[in-house]
């Protein structure tokens, strides 16, 4: 089973990741921040990255740029899921390592079928 | 009637009984928006948590429910009519499952707009705070000149927090509607 770590800062958003993926047969591993998604990064390698950009702490554009450092992440696909769609922000996203930027709110069939077309 | 000597040390005393009230009556104002914009939050977060229980409850028990049917169906030969219609039944609920799901990450966003909001209060209290700061303690005790060097270094203060304010708390929800965001890959 393909896993997937969903960062969000918000629980309800973790919620509707987590029921969403894992009716698509994917497993989940949540994390409430950057630092939390960095730490659970490390401990287990997974298959796609999904995460939200404004979060206290470590925010998502810090977290792609310290995965990108990891050598077992370097290709690993990694999707922002944020609220903010301006072309600045999706260009920091771009240039830390992002491999596509998804505007909250979030479809699931949606979401499902970015993340098949990824990682199948 | 006033004399003459009188007025400026009136005016003055006038400006600062102004800025007093002003910052006092401000603060108070703004001390009750931001205490009953925190406890929105609190229920909007509290209301999200039953919200998503009972939609994940009522989910399992459907798709319990539509695994019972599907196997009552198997059993007994179902008319090739009640299948259809099984199934018509089983992608309705998929879509409406679908937009709760979409519909059901609202708090995420409210919870940032209520956030910033928060900011912005604490940021124009510590603009009243700063009209107030001098009170009557540091009132000149004469003359124009005084009161003149007074206000601009209030004024120097506000517009210092003022500036503070703009720069720290940056827009990140601009969406107006629930429907699903946009999607690109690069």
């Amino acid at each position: 089973m393909k896993t997937i770590l969903a960062v969000d800062d918000s629980g309800s958003l973790r919620q509707m990741l987590s029921f969403s993926l894992k009716a698509a047969g994917y497993g989940v591993i949540e994390a409430i921040d950057g630092e939390d998604g960095l730490n659970k990064a490390k401990q287990q390698t997974v298959d796609l990255v999904l995460t939200d950009q404004n979060m206290p702490g470590m925010d998502g554009l810090s977290l792609i740029k310290a995965l990108r450092a990891m050598k077992n992440y370097q290709s690993v696909p990694i999707l922002m899921l944020t609220t903010e769609s301006g072309d600045d922000i999706k260009a920091m996203g771009r240039a830390a390592g992002a491999n596509g930027w998804l505007v909250k709110p979030f479809d699931p069939t949606r979401l499902t079928e970015v993340v098949k077309k990824l990682i199948g | 009637m006033l004399s003459q000597e009188s007025v400026p040390d009136l005016v003055e005393t006038q400006v600062m009984r102004l800025l007093s009230g002003v910052s006092t009556h401000g603060d108070q104002h703004l001390a009750e928006v931001e205490r009953d914009l925190v406890q929105m939050d609190v229920l909007l977060n509290e209301a999200i948590k039953k919200l998503c229980a009972s939609f994940m409850a009522i989910h399992h028990a459907i798709d319990l429910q539509q695994e019972t049917l599907k196997s009552m169906l198997s059993a007994g030969k179902p008319a090739p009519e009640q299948a259809a219609r099984l199934e018509t039944l089983r992608e309705e609920i998929g879509q409406h499952v679908g937009a709760a799901v979409t519909g059901l990450q609202f708090q995420d966003m409210t919870s940032q707009l209520i956030g910033r909001m928060v900011q912005h209060l604490a940021g124009l209290r510590d603009v009243f705070g700063e009209l107030g700061t001098n009170g009557t303690a540091d009132l000149p005790e004469s003359g124009s000149e005084e009161m003149l060097v007074m206000l601009n270094r209030i004024s120097d203060r506000v517009g210092a927090r003022c500036s503070e304010l703009a720069g720290a708390v940056r827009s990140t929800v601009n969406q107006r509607h629930m429907e699903s965001g946009d999607i690109e890959l690069f």
